[in-house]
């Protein structure tokens, strides 16, 4: 039996912004979801918050959508804040395709 | 009394004094009398007293009064406090207050008045009463401007007293409340009122009198903002509210009222609801290429949060329609829902209804469907029957549109709820229906694109690798399942000159586009390699390349050049390669970045020198990211477990032990591709490489290429 992916985007819009929190592994099978949510976000929106602290998984599907994401941040003018995850697995891949240090991250609040 | 006793008396009386005789002439004029009527007791005695004080007007009814007493000894004025308006020496009036009191003596009467100038406190009353008229005015001002403040506001306030009954409420919460007037809220019963609504909770539990904020403060509970949810039983419109209440404290610190402030947050609530549903809807989209199954599953998620029921209809080639998927609130009512469907030509009128969102594809609401609308429709007598039986009572038809093409529509209809759906659920609708367009859009093409990607793909990579002299090598290529989204893994090998290019990357994204992006990064590659040595500028180029294509084009690469026994590599956005001696496993290299995805970027160059008896593992993330049935990743740690004792075997050997130990880790196929080198040194004296030149028939070992032709 295939356990499924706990895969969870939370939505909140606060007069500041939109943060999505995404919680569980972003891959080829989540990836879509986001890009999905992503793409529903208003046209006005001032600021984006992607924290990323509860993801347990990369693949480059996800980190595309990240890169989309500042491009149009910068494009759009509107401040996208990436929180980094606090899982390894989720960390090495930003780190090993640098993009921890070319995109907007921040760490995540002690938990 | 002695005369000078009663002169003394008369002079110093606080009162003025005037007497006057028979005749109404003056014969006494006290001091008093002069300050207050601004006359000398000279100029007065012996004058008529009406010419000398009394106002003109009033003169007349003195001399009858006079002569009347005279008469008939009756005097209306006599022996009474009385207050009236005198004249001054200067013409002007002021108010005094007087009694007169008559004497006889002798058979002659005289007449006494004794008078007090009350002007001083005639002004204070009149005075007291402007104050008191200002008071009221400004009474009067402060409740209008409370009235004019909370009057105005959009949010109902309501002020309710021990008995929960209504002591003020605004315009807002009248109208929210659903009455017409102030009086009539005032004077209904306040759990008739509730009655009126099907109030829950967030939670959708039922909401009692018992736990609205009010009355919860008022059974001396705290109270936090209570967010509810109210249907009106005859017209069926649903609000969300927040209640928001605070006690009003008598000033011996009882409660003696609580105020309640009625948020009405529909829209955000709704809003909420929204983008939840959208959310939903998406991902339900995005699961399965299987658009038909997708569609049911949409269809059902409309049910009950936005409509009663939900039909979802697909136009063939001929512009005819399809059935795909209905759903309905009542499970049991489905067949019923179905078998009106029957009726429904397959042909449609194209000027309404469906035919007409087929046709021009624009939307229709119907708020509320007018029953001449239903009658005309109805084919017969069995047909209207049904019609009555389901109760339409609101519908909308949105179209699934892609560019100017109407993929199919998506109806929309509330029966037994009697909600009226509005411009909100038509704008939700729309949105879904276009998602629903491109997800189907996207199935259609993708059974026809996936194999040409495929095909495109496979015919990128090197049909067989080239020899190179005192190296073995081998590959892997282990393609991803047919119907998922389509990786994008490369890899080439080729010579420049004296030296050996390698590289192995991973383009993002899928089909066609992928294989067009492998193409120009292969391409580049080679291209380059003639001119720049160095892999790190290599990387540098095609990054230069993929930045300037106007869609994002990202992808990992490892680029090697061997010269001899010495590799120089460079490493973008993908795993290091793992370097395998009798020593053990190790990574090689510097971790880059992402090629065309970042605007600074910079990539080294690592030199090592290739022992022999060793081997070099290039590798995309299909490997380290192969799942088992538990959902476990196959990691970095398994690879460098399972290549642990590959060290001195050949090439293929290794690449076999490879696919070996993915195949037992996986089950099913790969949902993404994967792809690895494997260069291997032989130690020079090494005997002939067994196994070499072969290519392996073993299913489990697919995919294994090698690079020596037999």
């Amino acid at each position: 039996m295939v356990r499924p992916t706990e895969f969870k985007i939370a939505h909140r819009a606060t007069d500041a912004g939109v943060t999505l929190k995404i919680t569980g592994e972003l891959d080829l099978s989540t990836g879509p979801v986001l890009a999905g949510s992503v793409e529903g976000l208003p046209h006005d929106l001032k600021a984006l918050t992607l924290d990323l602290s509860e993801l347990t998984f990369m693949d480059s599907t996800g980190l595309r959508i990240l890169i989309e994401l500042d491009q149009r941040s910068k494009r759009d003018d509107w401040k996208l804040i990436l929180i980094r995850p606090r899982h390894e697995t989720a960390a090495a891949v930003l780190k090993a395709t640098g993009a921890d240090s070319a995109l907007p991250f921040q760490d995540a609040p002690k938990a | 009394m002695a005369p000078n006793l009663a002169e003394f008396i008369l002079d110093r009386a606080y009162s003025a004094v005037v007497s006057m005789d028979e005749d109404g002439l003056v014969t006494a004029w006290n001091p008093s009398a002069e300050a207050i009527f601004g006359r000398r007791r000279e100029e007065a005695l012996g004058r008529p007293v009406a010419e000398l004080i009394i106002p003109e007007r009033m003169r007349a009814a003195h001399r009858e009064g006079l002569r009347r007493f005279l008469a008939t000894g009756e005097g209306r004025v006599l022996e009474r406090r009385l207050e009236l308006q005198a004249l001054r020496a200067d013409g002007t009036e002021f108010p005094v207050e007087f009694t007169i009191s008559p004497l006889e003596d002798e058979g002659r009467w005289s007449f006494h008045a004794f008078v007090r100038d009350v002007s001083e406190r005639v002004e204070a009353d009149r005075e007291r009463e402007r104050l008191v008229e200002e008071l009221n005015r400004a009474l009067h001002w402060s409740e209008r401007r409370f009235e004019a403040i909370v009057g105005s506001l959009s949010d109902a306030i309501t002020i309710r007293d021990q008995n929960h009954r209504f002591l003020y409420a605004n315009p807002a919460a009248v109208a929210h409340l659903g009455f017409g007037s102030w009086e009539e809220l005032r004077d209904t019963a306040p759990d008739t009122i509730m009655s009126d609504f099907a109030v829950s909770g967030e939670d959708g539990r039922e909401i009692s009198m018992a736990d609205i904020p009010s009355v919860r403060i008022l059974r001396g509970e705290s109270a936090e903002p209570l967010l509810i949810r109210t249907v009106h039983r005859e017209t069926h419109v649903v609000h969300w509210n927040l209640l928001k209440s605070a006690p009003l404290l008598a000033e011996d610190g009882e409660i003696e009222a609580t105020i309640t402030i009625i948020e009405d947050v529909t829209e955000q609530k709704r809003a909420e609801q929204r983008s939840a549903f959208l959310a939903q809807a998406s991902e339900i989209l995005a699961s399965s290429l299987d658009y038909e199954q997708t569609l049911r599953n949409v269809a059902e998620l409309a049910v009950p949060e936005v409509a009663d029921w939900c039909a979802v209809d697909l136009v063939d080639d001929d512009g005819d329609r399809v059935k795909v998927a209905v759903a309905h609130v009542n499970p049991e009512r489905l067949s019923l829902a179905e078998e009106l469907r029957a009726y429904e030509p397959e042909r449609l009128d194209p000027n309404q209804g469906l035919g007409y969102v087929f046709r021009t594809g624009d939307s229709l609401l119907y708020p509320e469907i007018p029953p001449e609308m239903l009658v005309a429709a109805a084919v017969d007598e069995h047909h209207m029957e049904l019609i009555r039986a389901v109760g339409l009572h609101s519908a909308l038809v949105v179209p699934m549109r892609i560019g100017a093409r109407t993929l199919g529509a998506v109806t929309l209809v509330t029966s037994e709820s009697r909600r009226s759906l509005d411009a909100f659920d038509l704008q939700l609708a729309e949105q879904v229906a276009a998602r629903a367009a491109v997800a189907i859009e996207n199935s259609r093409l993708y059974s026809q694109r996936s194999s040409i990607a495929r095909t495109l793909q496979q015919s990128l990579l090197p049909e067989q690798l080239p020899e190179i002299p005192d190296f073995e090598l081998a590959s892997v290529y282990l393609p991803a399942m047919q119907g998922s989204l389509v990786g994008g893994d490369f890899y080439d090998v080729w010579s420049v000159g004296e030296s050996w290019m390698a590289i192995i990357g991973d383009v993002t994204g899928k089909g066609v586009e992928a294989a067009a992006l492998t193409a120009l990064v292969r391409y580049t590659m080679r291209t380059a390699a003639e001119f720049l040595a160095s892999p790190a500028e290599l990387l540098a180029q095609v990054d230069a390349t993929l930045k300037h294509r106007s869609a994002l084009s990202v992808c990992t690469a490892l680029c090697l050049r061997l010269d001899g026994d010495r590799a120089t590599i460079a490493v973008g956005g993908h795993p290091l390669p793992l370097y395998i001696t009798g020593d053990g496993v190790t990574k090689l290299g510097e971790h880059g970045p992402l090629l065309g995805a970042f605007t600074e970027a910079v990539w080294e160059d690592t030199t090592v020198e290739l022992a022999p008896g060793s081997t070099l593992v290039a590798y995309t993330d299909g490997i380290t990211d192969a799942v088992d049935e538990e959902r476990r990743r196959f990691g970095i740690d398994r690879l460098q477990d399972a290549l642990r004792d590959v060290a001195g075997r050949t090439a293929v050997e290794v690449a076999e032990c490879l696919t070996g130990a993915l195949a037992a880790f996986q089950t099913g196929s790969h949902a993404d591709d994967t792809a690895a080198i494997v260069l291997h040194r032989p130690v020079p004296a090494a005997a002939p490489v067994s196994g070499g030149g072969r290519e392996s028939h073993d299913d489990r070992l697919a995919g294994v290429r090698h690079g020596q032709t037999d």
